[in-house]
Parts: C-alpha cells; sequence; structure tokens
C-alpha cells in the first residue's frame, strides 16, 4: 500500500543522482527489493509508471531485483534448502536456532541516464 | 539488459550507467535519526506500536496510562488514516495526545513525527508512544527515530500473523499478544505464535496480556520501566563521555 510513497521518494532519489552528474534524462532504474522490506515489487512498478507519467522522465523503466533473505546457523551457515516466504525453526543440519541475515533492502542500484548534453546534440 | 531494445538506439549509444548504493528511503532515515539525536538529549523512551486494525494499541495505551499516572509521564502521537477519534479517547485518559491525520497514508513517516512533536507542547515526556496507523505491512519500512518497535497481535486474529507478516515481526524487539482472556474462545495458541515470533527474532520478547480483565499489565508496566532505566542510564553515560550533550 505504501508503494506509492516508496516509489515517490525512489523518483527523487534519481532525479538527485543525475542532478549531480550534470542532468539529463532517466532512461532506467534498478532497485534492490528484500524479502524483509515490506515493498511488493509488482506494485512498485505500477507506482513507478504513476509518478514518472507525463514529465521528462516518462519513458524510464524500472528493474526490480528480488532479493531472498537467508536463515543462519552458526554452525552450518545459510540453510541452502529455505524458500522465500517459508520458514524453519531449526537448522536441518544440527537442529540448532537460526537466526535471520538480510532482505531489508530497498536501495536504489543502477541508473541509466541519457545525459544533458547528449540531449542538446540531438536537437 | 533485456529492455535494450525498448531504448532508442540513436540515443543508446549516450547513455551512462552509474552503479549506486542508495537507501531509497535515505530522506526518512535522515529525519529519523534527527528525532533519535533529539530523543536521546531528553532521555525520552520512544516506542513504536505496530499491529493491524483493531488488535488493541488505543486499548493498550488507554490502560498503560491509567496504571502509570502519577508514576511516568506519558505522551501518544497517534496515525490514523481519517479520524480524531483515538487522540481522543487518549485525552480522556488523561494523557498529552496528538493526532496525525494521515488523509489515506498507510503508515507514519520520519516527518509526520517531526511535525506533530513540534506541537505537542506539554510537560517534558518520559515514555513516548508513537502509535502507527493499524497496518502490519508499511510501517514495519518506516524508522521514526524510535528505540524499538512494538507488534501487537491480538488472539482474535490467529496464531499465524507472525509468519504471514514477517516484516513487522522480525522488526520489533517486543510483541505483545493482546485479548489473551479471548484464549479457549478463538482457536489460538500461544506456544505457536511465540514460536514463529521467535524465529524471525530470536531476541524478541513475547508480552501476553489482557486490558480487559488486567492479566499480564503488571510484566508490561514492568517492561516500560525497565527501559526508561535502561535509557537513561546509557543517557548519563552518553553525558559522561562526551561533554557537553548537545551541540546547541
Amino acid at each position: 500500500m505504501h508503494e506509492l510513497s516508496v516509489a515517490e521518494a525512489l523518483f527523487a532519489a534519481c532525479r538527485d543522482e543525475l542532478a549531480a552528474r550534470g542532468g539529463g534524462r532517466i532512461e532506467r532504474a534498478r532497485v534492490a527489493v528484500g524479502e524483509l522490506s515490506g515493498v511488493e515489487p509488482q506494485l512498485l512498478r505500477f507506482a513507478w509508471e504513476a509518478v514518472v507519467a507525463d514529465g521528462p522522465h516518462a519513458a524510464a523503466t524500472l528493474e526490480v531485483d528480488f532479493t531472498p533473505l537467508d536463515q543462519v546457523c552458526s554452525s552450518c551457515g545459510p540453510v541452502a534448502e529455505r524458500q522465500p516466504g517459508s520458514w524453519l525453526r531449526t537448522c536441518p543440519g544440527c537442529d540448532a536456532p537460526l537466526t535471520l541475515s538480510g532482505g531489508g533492502e530497498l536501495d536504489l542500484i543502477e541508473l541509466e541516464f541519457e545525459p544533458a548534453t547528449a540531449e542538446v546534440a540531438h536537437r | 539488459m533485456k529492455r535494450v531494445n525498448r531504448v532508442n538506439r540513436a540515443n543508446r549509444a549516450n547513455t551512462n550507467r552509474t552503479e549506486l548504493r542508495k537507501k531509497i528511503l535515505a530522506a526518512n532515515d535522515a529525519a529519523a535519526a534527527r528525532l533519535r539525536q533529539r530523543f536521546a538529549e531528553t532521555g525520552t523512551l520512544v516506542i513504536d506500536l505496530v499491529s493491524s486494525p483493531g488488535a488493541g494499541k488505543t486499548s493498550l495505551l488507554e490502560a498503560t496510562v491509567r496504571r502509570m499516572a502519577g508514576e511516568l509521564e506519558l505522551g501518544v502521537i497517534v496515525g490514523d488514516v481519517a479520524t480524531e477519534l483515538d487522540a481522543e479517547r487518549l485525552r480522556r485518559a488523561g494523557c498529552p495526545a496528538r493526532q496525525i491525520v494521515t488523509g489515506g497514508a498507510c503508515h507514519l513517516d520520519a516527518r509526520m513525527v517531526t511535525d506533530a512533536l513540534d506541537a505537542l507542547d506539554c510537560v517534558p515526556i518520559e515514555v513516548l508512544f508513537l502509535e502507527n496507523v493499524g497496518n502490519l505491512v508499511c510501517p514495519a519500512a518506516y524508522d521514526l527515530g524510535e528505540d524499538f518497535k512494538v507488534a501487537l497481535l491480538s488472539v482474535a486474529e490467529g496464531d499465524d500473523k507472525p509468519f504471514k507478516y514477517p516484516a513487522v515481526f522480525a522488526k520489533a524487539g517486543v510483541t505483545v499478544v493482546t485479548k489473551i482472556d479471548l484464549l479457549g474462545h478463538a482457536p489460538f495458541d500461544l506456544a505457536k505464535a511465540g514460536e514463529q515470533v521467535m524465529t524471525l527474532n530470536p531476541g524478541a520478547r513475547v508480552v501476553p496480556l489482557s486490558v480487559f480483565d488486567g492479566w499480564g499489565m503488571d510484566a508490561w508496566c514492568e517492561l516500560l520501566r525497565g527501559e526508561l532505566r535502561a535509557k537513561r542510564a546509557s543517557r548519563t553515560r552518553l553525558a559522561a563521555s562526551e561533554e557537553p550533550l548537545t551541540n546547541a
């Protein structure tokens, strides 16, 4: 439900990065969305289309990398058998308790843009 | 690079690509860090209360205010999509309360809390509750400068809520199981719920209680006292290590 707020923050972050590099037009943004981030990738894509619409970056696409978390055993390491959305109570190898690692990502990890100078040259 | 052919090929040669590692909610995180600094200076214990609608956040706060009146100065900033009803309830219970009507937004963010805090002019608050909008998904993503989150799970909701909404329960330092007087009337396995919480967050504490008959309220109030003592102790250590404390 808050994907619109997240998309607005993402769009602002992209424009900040773009401005720091001399401006231009955003072509593609890539984000990492963790399993525990509370963000639904499909809803974020819809929200992104809404926030970039009708502006200079309307053609900008969004790529979402979903990053699952690991359940980690202190002796055996990350549990390979775990699937996203399922939860193991204890380590399948040694029955020890598990801790969670990662999955909280909500990061802008890549930006592709056409620089402002190139845009001028095309006209 | 699957989307290359969606980009005008003439422009393609001019595309710049930059790798980044930037938190999307960095602006909220920065506002939350400023709040946390402010609360450290005043020694205020701050708790973000999160649950689905109807789990009993406002009722727990009313009961807490009634029990701790005269002992601790409590304050509440309460988020609601459309009404002032919760703040009115809390003010009737005798607690300074500031309502944030989010106008449809499904969560509180650090900027909303900052604005509400500026307007909450009252006696110094020792324990400040941030009663989030009833929602078990979105509030998990937003740092409000709190010391810890408390997730509420009511017996009537079912014992599988933690695994269904893992982000909130993984982040909450405390899970309060509310309406425990309904055990026996609703199919709810307290051990199972507790096990799910501990799987998501091995360091979590689980506090079952009922504001209806008061069962468990002593343990809840004792938890608050203990956390406030710990906060004050860390404030004293902070003051001793880096005087002057404020840079104002």
